[in-house]
């Protein structure tokens, strides 16, 4: 019990003023290119001497997104595969083939003409990122042995190369 | 039933994010402490779960590359940071250094999979430009 009414008036003070503070949220946007894995690919082996990443065949395509929030600033490049990053050894020669489209879009007029306005050198797929949003693409890759032979048992690792580049 | 399935979409590809992120697109070359040297900054954000490193390089119009100094050369960036690099280059470099890129630097995978790597490079932003 409290007797002394000086320890109450002190007690009342700091139980009713309540110390308010604001606590800031802050953020700033920037442009930015962001590159996401959606799906990482899978090959299939349809027969002993190939592997593929076609549905049809058991595998799954790899699929990479990317968001941007500057139109007009950036370049999308896909290469795929031309090597095994980690395999069995091999003594066969591979032939290697490889495409990139567009799987999905964000905004269904401004990146209407990205797959029209590609540009595919080599193992690469450049697509000019004119709008803001989201763009999801897709990649085929299949591998197969020379003379027909067999794959050798194992693991096998090939990585599609995505990059982003500022205009 | 339209806002669940807009709701569904934003949660799934919420969890399935594997982003790589690199600000700003046109990093600014300003003097630095040291004579000779030119400093550009940027930060990395790391949300691919299945990668830790990061490697950084820096090139010229033509993709040759162009000698710089980092505190590592492959920059530990653990899953779902950011890492602030001060990039420094020498003054002589300073008219045709034009790309900073990030690469991600992918462990050997035990599956048989594809894999994608991913670079993000921005362009360098003169005085005057």
């Amino acid at each position: 019990m409290i007797k002394n009414p000086l320890l109450i008036i002190i007690f009342s003070i700091f139980t009713f003023s309540a110390f308010a503070e604001d606590v800031p949220i802050e953020g700033t946007v920037q442009s930015r290119c962001i590159i996401t894995t959606d799906t990482p690919g899978v090959f299939g082996n349809p027969n002993a001497y190939t592997l593929t990443t076609a549905a049809t065949d058991g595998g799954v395509l790899p699929v990479v997104r990317y968001d941007v929030t500057l139109a007009d600033a950036y370049y999308a490049q896909i290469t795929t595969p031309t090597s095994f990053s980690s395999s069995p050894t091999i003594s066969e020669t591979i032939t290697w083939t490889g495409s990139t489209e567009v799987d999905a879009i964000s905004d269904a007029t401004g990146m209407a003409s990205y797959e029209t306005n590609k540009v595919t050198f080599g193992q690469t797929t450049q697509y000019d990122l004119t709008a803001t949003g989201s763009t999801w693409f897709k990649s085929s890759v299949s591998a197969t042995m020379g003379g027909n032979k067999a794959f050798p048992g194992g693991t096998y690792t090939a990585i599609v190369e995505a990059v982003c580049v500022a205009q | 039933m339209k806002r669940l399935l807009v709701t569904l979409f934003f949660i799934l590809v919420a969890s399935n994010s594997l982003a790589h992120d690199m600000t700003p697109t046109y990093p600014e070359l300003k003097p630095s402490y040291m004579e000779g040297l030119l400093v550009a900054d940027f930060e990395l954000l790391n949300k691919r779960n299945d990668v830790r490193y990061y490697e950084v390089a820096v090139f010229d119009k033509d993709w040759n590359p162009i000698p710089f100094v980092t505190a590592y050369k492959v920059i530990p960036v653990p899953y779902l940071s950011t890492v602030s690099v001060d990039l420094f280059i020498r003054d002589k470099d300073k008219l045709i250094v034009t790309y900073i890129c990030s690469k991600s630097k992918l462990r050997k995978s035990y599956e048989t999979q594809t894999i994608i790597s991913s670079r993000i490079c921005s362009k360098v932003k003169r005085l005057g430009e």
